[in-house]
């Protein structure tokens, strides 16, 4: 769905296997701009209302990246990372995990997430708007697994997240796949 | 003659609780007609030992999505057929499928996998529980743009090996990983599997005891 997608050097710099005076000059300003898209994502801080603090102190936080380079500020729904939250211990079948959702749709009056964790109700799990970037988020702890899902955007497009793997909904769509 | 009658009331009682099961998950979600379906097409396929779940969620998935109710029926009539050759690929390769690796089986082939690529799955030897968490993984890499070769190779090594399945779990996102440093999908999952052989032949790497570098300071007296 995205038309944009950032140079490699760019990919380096989200990365952090670069810094942005590594950057040639005529991609340092799509550098910065990458770089407050990701931070505004970053300043989120992470709430677990749902989950007790002692499942918290089984999980071992550690931030996986998908794609950040996927941002692409130019379209009205530019991309969308997940950062998940997962136990480095082989995970049981029972094991929760906090995974993240973040679509950048600076367009979009509201967003949400539907999927086989939540019966596809496009009603129950909306993401919230941060700051005047047009990135919204959604903190959710899922069962360890797979799940699939798909964004909804004003209540009526159906979006794929880009940072994610997707796969035919046989409807003549994709749905993004998640394994945690 | 009473056994002879019985037999069928007694598959009819049984399908009952499927049907019933169904139809109530089913309700307020989408139409009368398209529930008609999926009970009947759920029944079926729960007498035959298949999932039921895969179907009742595309059913709930497409009203959810807007889409025609006869899509919907022709969505779930395919997951009903790619569940049959999901488990008849799995009895192909000597397992013995419950519902739970069916139904991976069947998003395996839904990301793009064949009958066979299950059926070589499956011939691994890996358990049941390994196995569904092996298609479902299968089918994430499949998503992800690794050729089956690539695909069915790093999987069948990483269930040979034994390993537990959050080791799997942690795949695609390792493929992921090797993607985003420049490497293609075929590459990255060809690179794993290579690892994942070679921990099969030498065992996993020790793991040392991390020392500090410094004794520690003496408490303050």
């Amino acid at each position: 769905m995205s038309g944009h997608e950032f140079h490699p050097l760019i990919k380096q710099l989200l990365d952090g296997d670069i810094t942005l005076a590594d950057l040639p000059p005529e991609l340092r300003g799509e550098g910065e701009a990458a770089l407050r898209l990701l931070a505004a994502v970053d300043r989120t801080d992470i709430s677990m209302p749902a989950v007790t603090w002692r499942v918290m102190t089984t999980l071992e936080r550690r931030r996986r990246r998908f794609l950040p380079w996927l941002l692409a500020p130019a379209l009205a729904i530019a991309a969308a990372l997940v950062i998940v939250l997962r136990p480095t211990a082989p995970a049981p079948s029972a094991a929760l995990v906090t995974v993240r959702f973040v679509l950048v749709a600076p367009d979009a009056k509201q967003v949400s997430l539907a999927g086989t964790f939540n019966q596809w109700d496009a009603q129950v799990t909306p993401l919230v708007r941060t700051g005047a970037t047009g990135v919204w988020t959604a903190t959710l702890t899922l069962p360890a697994g797979q799940h699939q899902y798909a964004f909804v955007v004003d209540g009526v497009r159906w979006v794929p997240d880009p940072g994610a793997p997707a796969v035919d909904d046989g409807f003549g769509r994709r749905n993004s796949v998640l394994t945690l | 003659m009473i056994a002879l009658l019985a037999l069928p009331l007694t598959l009819l009682s049984l399908q009952q609780p499927a049907g019933a099961s169904i139809a109530q998950r089913l309700a307020g979600r989408v139409s009368p007609e398209l529930a008609s379906l999926v009970v009947q097409l759920g029944t079926a396929a729960s007498a035959r030992g298949l999932p039921i779940d895969p179907l009742i969620e595309k059913a709930i998935e497409g009203s959810a999505k807007g889409v025609p109710a006869e899509r919907v029926a022709t969505a779930v009539r395919l997951v009903a057929m790619q569940l049959d050759t999901a488990a008849g690929a799995l009895r192909e390769g000597g397992a013995v499928p419950d519902t739970l690796v069916i139904a991976a089986g069947e998003f395996a082939i839904s990301a793009g996998l064949s009958n066979h690529d299950i059926t070589a799955l499956a011939r691994t030897g890996a358990s049941v529980a390994a196995l569904t968490v092996g298609l479902r993984v299968a089918g994430t890499l499949g998503a992800m743009g690794v050729p089956s070769a690539e695909n069915i190779g790093l999987i069948s090594a990483k269930l040979r090996s034994g390993q537990p399945t959050g080791d799997l779990l942690s795949v695609p996102a390792r493929v992921q990983a090797e993607i985003s440093r420049g490497v293609t999908p075929a590459q990255a999952a060809a690179g794993l599997e290579r690892a994942a052989a070679a921990q099969a032949r030498h065992g996993p790497p020790p793991v040392h005891p991390t020392h500090p570098s410094h004794p520690p300071a003496p408490p303050h007296p």
